[in-house]
């Protein structure tokens, strides 16, 4: 998996490794189980403090995506095969998305061209698998 | 000539003949130390200062080989340190003239401004880490087993005073093997760095990650094996030297080169392959590219020195040629520094101290 990151970015450093690391279990690159690399390493791989990787990995833990043990360290913990989202949690991300999607149209971006970027976006992603209603809505 | 200026002389030859490829065998987007965006790495001020770099490196090895030959059949070890010590500062500091001319083009004329600037990191390299090889340690082991085994035979036939260079020092344990010492000090430190720069973080272009990362990969195998076949020639040469003390061989005028003989060698193809490595990745294009690397001069002092203290890492990868250097930010760096220069900075008080 390749992880890359805007240094000076505006985006905070923990929030684009937690971006990249959702991404990258979207298209399959980080299926269930895969294990991630330990804090330290990742943190000399970047030349970024310690503390930033494990407040991205803690954001992908309180999401349910990442379970961190002491022994296996930061393991991929859910994926598209493994079933549809909690309570809840479609509602919120639904309020995000529209954010992104008023951006996008107060900028003048017509529905047919929003459409097309999320079919073109989904379209990369891994197929739901056992996703079940929830997911199918979302997709 | 000795032996001992020899190796010296040989020194001054490869580094003149480094310092005239290497720095110039870096990647495209790395010249002079100085970090390019994509775009620039044709750039006239680099042709330029890579054109004059050139015919002034090769001057400076001319210079130093007229100097040697001068100075020939000199018997001490003085006049081609000498000459070394003038032939790096006199190379460093065409490096640093040319650094800080492309510096000064790409600073005014903004060449990062406005452009996305990313780091990358590859998980596979933790994942599935480059073996460190192991096997390549033989030759080394084998030749200071076969130097104890040949020192324990003939330590009971010794005569009471052993003859080194030009002083004769009495028959001891510690007299006859410090050579020993001496092998298993510089192998258990060069072994030891060694592993260490199998850990380091590889220096990855954001332009194509996996296949920098392959090309890394390739590099780091070369690089390794290079280094303890180095390490074994090194040995060998101590080696040679001590069956030369222990009156095992008896080598006068001309002879008595062979002892540096092997490491002269080593270094040469040490040396060959670092340029190659840093040659192969060069090779690289960077065509098509929009990302660019981070914009990170002002952690690299003069293009050379890197110091952050916001980075983790202890080692980094150097920006001449292919190789690491430490991360003076980090105080794990410091220690390893002054580790590393303890024990012979030591040795020399001790020698001063005692007028040994």
């Amino acid at each position: 998996m390749l992880l890359s990151i805007e240094p000076d970015g505006s985006v905070p450093i923990y929030q684009q490794i937690r971006d990249r690391i959702v991404e990258a279990i979207a298209t399959g690159e980080a299926p269930v189980g895969s294990g991630l690399p330990a804090t330290r390493q990742l943190a000399v791989d970047l030349g970024i403090n310690f503390h930033t990787v494990n407040k991205g990995y803690d954001l992908l833990r309180q999401e349910g995506l990442l379970r961190i043990g002491r022994k296996a360290g930061a393991v991929v913990q859910r994926d598209a095969t493994s079933g549809p989202p909690g309570p809840g949690w479609e509602e919120d991300w639904a309020s995000r998305l529209r954010t992104m999607l008023a951006e996008a149209t107060a900028q003048g971006l017509t529905a047919e061209a929003i459409i097309g970027h999320c079919q073109d976006i989904v379209a990369g992603f891994m197929p739901v698998t056992c996703g079940g209603p929830a997911a199918g809505e979302a997709s | 000539m000795t032996a001992a200026v020899l190796a010296g002389d040989s020194v001054v030859l490869m580094f003149g003949v480094f310092m005239c490829v290497g720095p110039l065998a870096t990647r495209p987007s790395l010249q002079f130390g100085v970090r390019l965006p994509p775009g620039y790495t044709g750039a006239r001020v680099i042709r330029r200062e890579r054109r004059t770099y050139r015919w002034r490196s090769i001057l400076i090895g001319i210079g130093a080989l007229a100097a040697l030959i001068a100075l020939g059949g000199h018997t001490s070890r003085w006049p081609s340190r000498l000459v070394l010590v003038i032939e790096v500062a006199a190379d460093l500091g065409c490096f640093w003239w040319a650094h800080q001319k492309i510096a000064k083009v790409k600073s005014a004329e903004g060449w990062f401004a406005g452009r996305r600037q990313t780091v990358v990191a590859d998980t596979s390299w933790r994942s599935e880490p480059e073996a460190f090889p192991t096997r390549w340690l033989l030759p080394a082991i084998a030749v200071i087993v076969a130097t104890v085994v040949v020192g324990v035979l003939r330590y009971p036939h010794l005569p009471a005073y052993l003859t080194r260079d030009d002083h004769r020092v009495q028959t001891s344990l510690a007299s006859a093997f410090a050579v020993v010492v001496g092998q298993l000090y510089v192998t258990g430190l060069w072994t030891g760095l060694l592993v260490l720069v199998y850990r380091a973080r590889p220096d990855l272009d954001t332009a194509d990650p996996a296949a920098s990362l392959r090309s890394y990969r390739k590099a780091l195998e070369a690089f390794g094996r290079a280094g303890l076949v180095l390490l074994a020639c090194l040995d060998a040469s101590v080696l040679l030297f001590a069956l030369r003390l222990w009156q095992v061989l008896h080598l006068s005028g001309s002879t008595n080169l062979l002892v540096a003989l092997p490491v002269v060698a080593g270094l040469v193809g040490f040396l060959v392959t670092v340029v190659s490595a840093g040659r192969a990745r060069a090779a690289r294009t960077l065509a098509g590219v929009r990302a660019a690397d981070r914009d990170d001069d002002r952690y690299w002092k003069g293009g050379i020195v890197y110091v952050n203290v916001d980075d983790p890492a202890v080692l980094v990868g150097a920006r001449v040629t292919f190789g690491w250097t430490v991360n003076l930010g980090n105080p794990i760096a410091w220690l390893l520094v002054v580790g590393f220069l303890a024990i012979p900075v030591g040795l020399v008080v001790v020698r001063l101290a005692t007028g040994a």
